[in-house]
């Protein structure tokens, strides 16, 4: 308690001295969160850390109920600084009941205790915070929420780390920097036991997390097997789905109740009230005389059981639309944000045209900054149709400024989903402010759906060079960047393409533009098989935002010209489907035995080998190392130059695969078709639940996405030749910016086309001045 | 197909080009596209491809100008907020466009000049009453008498010939001047030039007042006389034999014919051919004008009136009321005046006049800041863009004609604008390396390609940016103060007859040695700041380099104020003439090998070199083309001699006693014009862009050394004055 308090005492000695001595550079005082709370209750902050310092051991009483908090699978915060927020569905009583949040966390060793602070908002206030010193092992932090702070509805909560190094000065060091929150140790603990009780159906989006920071609702459905039922099951896990906006969901179709009160589920019987009845103590009122959707209470566990029933099956599926309709919107009339909240916040704004976005609106504060590598991120989402990608560039309108301590040769980057976009020199040897400084950043790994921008200031100072002791905890501001700043985004070229894998993960795309029913053929009604399409199609209504309705077909002729979806083990599927998504028919028995493994890696070894081994000649070597210049400096490759597309092999599914995705044209040309299958069908509903997690979800693109589960990766084959789908009225502004992308993609054409115009112009302008004017 | 077909046609096209310029690609395909096509025009330009397929190659850099265009204006100005940026980045902008506009303008020009006119004849007997002008102002009588006899001796009847000396140098206004000595001076000028031409048979006109200059000298003299035609001719500029022969007849052919506009070709070189040595092997600097711009422009119906060497209709004349006077340049208004009036011209791409032109530095931008002036009181006045009466093509001739002579100012911005970054760190021009390489360097490429393709043996590569550099220095201010008081200036005329005896700076070098100074100070910055700050060393060098390429045209125009001494006063022009020449009552054989305005080379066969003594006076005895076929003899003074076996070589000086005498030294000089056109198609030849740039490098070095030394030396020589005093 002294030191701490001496500790305080000396930052604020040394702020006050410093702010005497000098003003500060920015005028932005008051703007420092990390700060500015300890100054005002430090005795309060202080007295929390201790009190959780010694009650280390959670206790579970049975009269508590805990809610999982993390969505992820780790929380891991890295860097000097880092934060994350998300939000938290609460039901009335969650909200009026006292409650405490918890969690454990560790640190790299390299953190320095005294110059780093871990901070915990709740809904914008401060639920706690202090250092961060927890190397050897896991520390458990419990904080009172103060009554009043949680409220009914959506809650805001913000892991907000400030870490320096002990020693080191250099922008490697901050890399070493981290904090880990393990999720099955973050939980809000409500002190009553009856808030576990959900009533109405808005409290199905309080269905929460396990902890592994992952939902998933049971479907308990008697009489699962009955191909008439399927398409009212999709569209109820399409209701679920879209209430719990969860980033995981999971769906699990059985016709057997499963165990009931385990965290992150919710549990939904359906059926006729005859069929249901005996699965329950009690029939909830009315289920014998009209639709119902209601939650019961089981006696037993005290959990809360959906029931959705009704007199007989129509009356049922009555129930389901009431459940589904309300989350219907319609299918054209774009979204003003993409619902990221469960797991990011703010919600992504979506931007189908021309938009300036402030940073205050895109989450990202006022800061400034004493570190030597800064890092925010802010997400943006374009639609399913953006086709941009090859020439595009967005607009970073940037506010900052930086002291004369910051070397020349310190640099913004500018990253789109990971992938450097953009970089610019902070040059000036006495500092600068940026009003409004124009960033060109490239769209070139823009997807449709949320996309990351991090911004990420790389400052070089002289004191950091020498790294006497104490500079990495020094607390002089030297970068600040203002929420004034402005990403600018122009209007982009807008136009379908097929197949495309990634508009299906940013907006499950083309099923959710379609009015009518989609025809979905599933290979058999099993409880796996079922649970995967609810799944994949609950993820789908999740990514398009409003469910989709759903038509159960037997045969690929059924499917018309329709955009429709097929799920099912590889071995029970029609050849044609196949062929028509690009796979390998070849591969439709043998996939899953793991014999052949590897046979292609290998020759592409050897080729690689050979290559080596041959590489010795001088000349080829130049033109190497000059091809390697030209796609280094330009992004230009042979490959880029190519006039006729590459030939599309087809796709023969690795047997490090577990769950394939495949998006191709129907026989006729004129629809979508996408599969999604494994080897079998058990696969089948691991693979899906495993991409549904948003995670994983935003890797899909290009025409087959692979998961490997042995990798947890997504394995992309990228889209060789693609028919284009209007998805937008007709407009020359449009189809200028689309052959503009095409070109883009296609140089040779785009240099073909100039050439040649240029020829033409030449003649006629030949052919012009012959006929003009004098001649002889 | 039809007129409007084609160029319906032509629009269509140049709309899809612009349709597909103006797509936002990326920068690789704008890398790729900029290479094939730099490619394509190279291998074009290498084949020497004409015709359709130089339409082609332009068409091709039409095609990445625009781009650049396109690129420079959507990304490349700094953002408005930034004003310390902004302001000099968008004037910067504002001088590109200028260029771009002005090589638009000009490939319309020249897209596809009119190849050479067949000669034209005159119907037997028809031939028209021709008044022969001679303005002149302050030229010595030595000087006239060879214009004048030159005139008098050009192959036309007689009695259809009428040549008159319009002298504005001894009217009454200035006889009776209050100035004394002018007074007298004016007074013995008019007797003298009197009994010139009444030896030569010319008529002597004077006026009173010298009112509207040149054109109210020549307006004058329309009132005395009552030709059909009239050839006007400076009081330098001698015609060949031949020249009312080669252009009367296309007044027959065309009665709404105003104007038949000859080049000017000149006998000695002007101060930066003189300086930089250039006169004998480039071509020179108005061969441009005349042998590609004026035959664009008359293939537009628009070729105009340059002063001199033209002959013209009365009845358009008068019909627009004589010669305008309201700007300096009463040539090019006058043709602007007429063809909105309806008329006709026509240029003969043939010289047939040789002159002078100005001599030292100073008079050479005195020269040129009339036209300058001249040329932007026509724009201002008469903006021939809205002018009516005029057709489309040619507004835009006249408009290019005019606003050419704005490129001072953005000469002047590209000067300064690297010192910007080079010194104040302001960035006036935002763009990556990648970005530079595959837009602004393929612009630059092109342009020079395209200027080469169009004027290759008419102008050699920089040599135009030299020029413009050269003038603009002075020119600047002089365009500037027309702009602002339009009616300011007045006409000067230009002195030609200077000659520089001892090498010396110009006059008016000094701001170009500062200029040096200050670009040479921004190379040292450049170097500093590369080791200083290695993270931006890719700026600072593309800058840097622009910067030096300011330097080396700078320290060529060093070279071009330091002005060389000579010896020769005037040009010699080969002839090959046999001849006699004759010491005391001795002939010998003997054969002209060149002659200028003041003296003839001759081999003479046979003569003891011993006997004749320097200073001993001679004759030369030949027949001329304009007399009756009897010999005549010129008397000469000997002034050195060379012996190469039997032959003596002798150079001998004129010593003209009567008029006729002027009229043999005028048959020795300007008889034949097709000598002209030898030496001009001599001097055409393209040396290509790299050897023309590898050539001017070596030139820019060497006239920087030269013009550093001149410039010590005047440094010292003052010095020593000082000392003396």
């Amino acid at each position: 308690m002294m030191v701490r308090a001496l500790a305080l005492l000396i930052a604020l000695l040394t702020v006050a001295t410093s702010a005497l001595a000098q003003p500060s550079p920015f005028d932005m005082s008051g703007e420092r969160p990390a700060d500015a709370p300890v100054l005002q209750q430090p005795s309060e902050a202080g007295n929390k850390g201790a009190a959780s310092a010694d009650q280390p051991a959670v206790v579970m009483k049975p009269a508590d109920f805990k809610r999982f908090i993390i969505p992820f699978s780790a929380l891991s915060l890295t860097g000097e600084v880092d934060e994350r927020a998300w939000s938290v569905y609460l039901t009335p009583a969650q909200a009026q009941t006292a409650a405490t949040l918890n969690f454990a966390y560790q640190n790299a060793i390299v953190v320095a205790p005294e110059a780093s602070m871990l901070s915990v908002f709740v809904n914008g206030e401060l639920a706690g915070e202090g250092q961060i010193s927890a190397a050897e092992a896991a520390a458990p932090i419990s904080y009172d929420l103060k009554p009043g702070l949680l409220r009914a509805g959506t809650n805001d909560i913000r892991f907000k780390v400030r870490q320096r190094h002990r020693t080191d000065c250099t922008v490697e060091s901050t890399y070493e920097l981290w904090t880990e929150i393990a999720p099955d140790t973050a939980f809000i603990r409500f002190t009553s036991g009856d808030s576990a009780t959900l009533t109405s159906l808005d409290d199905v989006r309080a269905v929460g997390l396990d902890a592994r920071g992952r939902t998933q609702f049971n479907l308990v459905v008697p009489g699962l097997q009955q191909p008439s039922r399927t398409a009212a099951l999709m569209r109820l896990a399409q209701g679920l789905a879209l209430r719990g906006q969860m980033p995981a969901q999971e769906f699990a179709l059985s016709e057997t109740m499963p165990e009931l009160d385990k965290p992150g589920q919710i549990t939904a019987l359906i059926g006729t009230a005859e069929e249901v009845a005996p699965l329950i103590e009690r029939l909830p009122d009315g289920a014998s005389s009209g639709p119902v959707a209601m939650f019961v209470t089981d006696s037993k566990t005290k959990a809360s059981v959906l029931v959705i029933s009704g007199p007989d099956w129509s009356a049922v599926q009555e129930a389901i639309e009431g459940v589904t309709q309300p989350m219907d919107r319609p299918s054209n009339v774009p979204r003003d944000v993409i619902a990221t909240g469960r797991w990011l916040l703010p919600e992504t704004p979506l931007v189908v045209s021309r938009a300036r976005l402030r940073f205050s609106e895109l989450g990202v504060e006022t800061s400034e900054f004493t570190g030597r590598r800064f890092r925010t991120r802010f997400s943006v989402a374009v639609p399913s149709d953006f086709y941009a990608d090859a020439y595009g560039d967005a607009t970073l309108l940037l506010d900052a400024a930086y002291t004369e301590t910051v070397l020349p040769g310190s640099h913004i980057d500018v990253y789109v989903n990971g992938n450097i976009a953009s970089t610019i020199a902070l040059n000036s040897v006495t500092g600068d402010i940026l009003r409004h400084l124009p960033i060109k950043v490239t769209m070139r790994h823009f997807k449709p759906g949320p996309n990351v921008i991090e911004i990420e200031a790389v400052l070089a100072t002289e004191p950091d060079k020498a790294c006497a002791p104490g500079t990495p905890a020094s607390s002089d501001p030297r970068f600040a960047l203002f929420d004034t700043s402005e990403l600018r985004m122009p209007d982009f070229a807008r136009i379908g393409r097929r197949p495309n894998l990634a508009a299906i993960s940013g907006a499950g795309a083309p099923y959710r533009n379609d009015a009518a029913a989609v025809p979905l053929l599933l290979d058999r009604a099993d409880e796996d098989t079922l649970s995967a399409a609810a799944t994949f199609l609950a993820r789908l209504a999740v990514a398009g935002g409003r469910p989709i309705a759903v038509e159960v077909i037997t045969s690929p002729l059924a499917a018309g010209n329709r955009n429709t979806l097929f799920v099912g083990a590889m071995p029970q599927l029609s050849k044609t489907v196949l062929t028509q998504v690009g796979i390998d028919p070849a591969r439709q028995m043998s996939w899953g035995n793991a014999e052949d493994s590897g046979q292609r890696d290998e020759t592409q070894k050897a080729i690689d080998e050979w290559r080596t081994r041959l590489s010795g000649g001088a000349w080829r070597n130049q033109v190497t190392a000059f091809q390697t210049w030209v796609k280094q400096e330009f992004d230009i490759s042979l490959n880029s130059l190519r006039i006729l597309p590459e030939a599309q092999a087809e796709y023969a599914p690795p047997e490090s695969a577990g769950l394939v995705l495949a998006q191709g044209a129907n026989p006729t040309d004129d629809a979508t078709w996408t599969l999604l299958t494994a080897p079998t069908s058990k696969r089948l509903r691991e693979g899906t639940a495993a991409i549904a997690d948003v995670t994983r979800w935003q890797h899909l693109a290009g025409r087959v996405s692979a998961y490997e589960p042995a990798t947890d990766n997504i394995e992309i084959t990228p889209v060789t030749g693609f028919d284009f789908v209007q998805t937008q009225p007709p407009s020359l502004t449009n189809y200028r910016l689309i052959l503009a992308n095409w070109l883009s993609s296609n140089i040779m054409f785009y240099a073909l086309l100039l050439i040649v115009l240029s020829v033409l112009l030449g003649l006629a302008t030949s052919s012009m001045l012959t006929r003009l004017g004098r001649r002889q | 197909m039809s007129k409007v077909g084609s160029v319906a046609a032509w629009a269509f096209f140049s709309l899809c080009v612009m349709a597909v310029i103006t797509l936002p690609v990326n920068l690789q395909t704008q890398l790729i596209v900029s290479v094939l096509i730099v490619t394509f025009m190279a291998i074009l330009k290498l084949a020497n491809a004409g015709g359709r397929w130089r339409l082609i190659a332009l068409a091709f850099g039409t095609a990445v100008v625009l781009r650049y265009v396109y690129w420079r204006t959507t990304s490349t100005l700094p953002p408005l907020n930034q004003l310390e940026n902004f302001i000099p980045g968008f004037l910067l902008y504002l001088a590109e466009m200028y260029s771009v506009m002005m090589l638009s303008l000009s490939l319309f020009v020249v897209a596809m000049p009119l190849p050479p006119r067949k000669a034209s004849s005159i119907s037997d007997g028809k031939f028209p009453k021709v008044d022969v002008f001679v303005p002149s102002y302050n030229e010595d009588a030595g000087l006239l008498a060879n214009t004048l006899a030159a005139a008098k001796a050009m192959d036309y009847p007689a009695d259809k010939l009428t040549v008159w000396l319009l002298d504005d140098g001894g009217t009454l206004q200035k006889r009776n001047s209050a100035n004394l000595v002018e007074a007298q001076r004016a007074s013995a000028r008019n007797v003298e030039l009197q009994t010139l031409c009444d030896e030569l048979g010319v008529r002597y006109l004077t006026r009173e007042r010298n009112e509207h200059a040149k054109a109210g000298n020549l307006n004058n003299g329309m009132l005395h006389s009552d030709g059909e035609l009239i050839a006007v001719f400076d009081a330098d500029h001698a015609p060949a034999r031949d020249f009312l022969l080669e252009t009367v007849g296309y007044f027959e052919q065309d009665p709404k014919l105003f104007l038949v506009q000859t080049p000017h070709f000149f006998l000695n070189p002007d101060p930066l051919e003189r300086n930089l040595r250039t006169f004998e092997k480039m071509p020179s600097e108005n061969e441009m004008f005349y042998g590609i711009i004026q035959r664009g422009l008359d293939k537009w119906n628009a070729a105009f009136f340059c002063g001199s060497a033209a002959v013209l209709r009365r009845k358009a004349l008068e019909e627009s009321d004589g010669f305008s006077g309201m700007s300096i340049t009463e040539d090019c208004e006058t043709a602007l005046a007429l063809h909105g009036r309806g008329w006709n011209s026509i240029y003969v791409d043939r010289p047939l006049i040789a002159g002078l032109q100005p001599a030292t530095f100073a008079s050479f931008i005195g020269q040129r800041s009339r036209w300058a002036q001249g040329m932007m009181q026509i724009l201002i006045f008469r903006f021939p863009l809205f002018k009516g009466g005029l057709s489309i093509p040619q507004r835009l001739c006249y408009m290019s004609s005019t606003l050419f002579w704005l490129f001072p100012i953005p000469r002047t911005i590209f000067l300064f604008a690297p010192l910007f970054y080079l010194f104040f760190d302001l960035e006036i021009f935002t763009a990556s390396g990648g970005e530079f390489l595959a837009y602004t360097l393929a612009y630059m490429l092109v342009n020079l390609m395209m200027q080469n393709y169009l004027y290759g043996s008419f102008r050699w590569p920089w040599i135009s940016e030299l020029y413009e550099f050269a003038q603009t220095v002075h020119l600047l201010p002089a365009v500037i103060s027309v702009l602002l008081r339009p009616s300011r200036p007045t006409f000067k005329v230009t002195a030609k007859d200077e000659s520089i005896l001892e090498s010396r700076l110009s006059e008016i070098g000094r701001p170009f040695f500062v200029i040096f100074a200050v670009l040479f100070v921004a190379l040292l910055m450049t170097v500093y700041r590369v080791y200083t700050e290695p993270y931006k060393a890719d700026v600072t060098l593309v800058v840097g380099g622009w910067n030096l390429l300011n330097l080396i045209m700078a320290g060529c125009v060093l070279g071009v104020v330091s002005e060389r001494g000579e010896r020769a006063a005037s040009r010699r022009v080969k002839v090959s003439r046999r001849c006699e020449f004759g010491v005391g009552e001795k002939w010998y054989p003997a054969t002209i090998e060149d002659v200028s305005a003041h003296g003839a080379r001759v081999q003479v066969f046979g003569i003891d070199a011993s006997t004749v003594p320097t200073d001993t006076e001679g004759g030369i005895r030949f027949e001329p083309y304009s007399g009756s076929g009897t010999p005549e003899t010129l008397p000469v003074a000997i002034r050195n001699k060379e012996i190469a076996g039997d032959i003596t070589i002798m150079g001998c000086r004129y010593l003209p006693q009567v008029a006729r005498h002027h009229s043999l030294v005028a048959d020795l000089i300007f008889a034949n014009s097709r000598q002209w056109s030898a030496f001009q198609s001599a001097r055409r030849g393209n040396p290509g862009l790299v050897r023309g740039t590898l050539w001017f490098l070596w030139l820019a070095l060497y006239q920087t050394s030269r013009g550093l030394i001149y410039f010590m030396r005047s440094l010292r020589s003052s010095e020593t004055q000082k000392e003396g005093a």
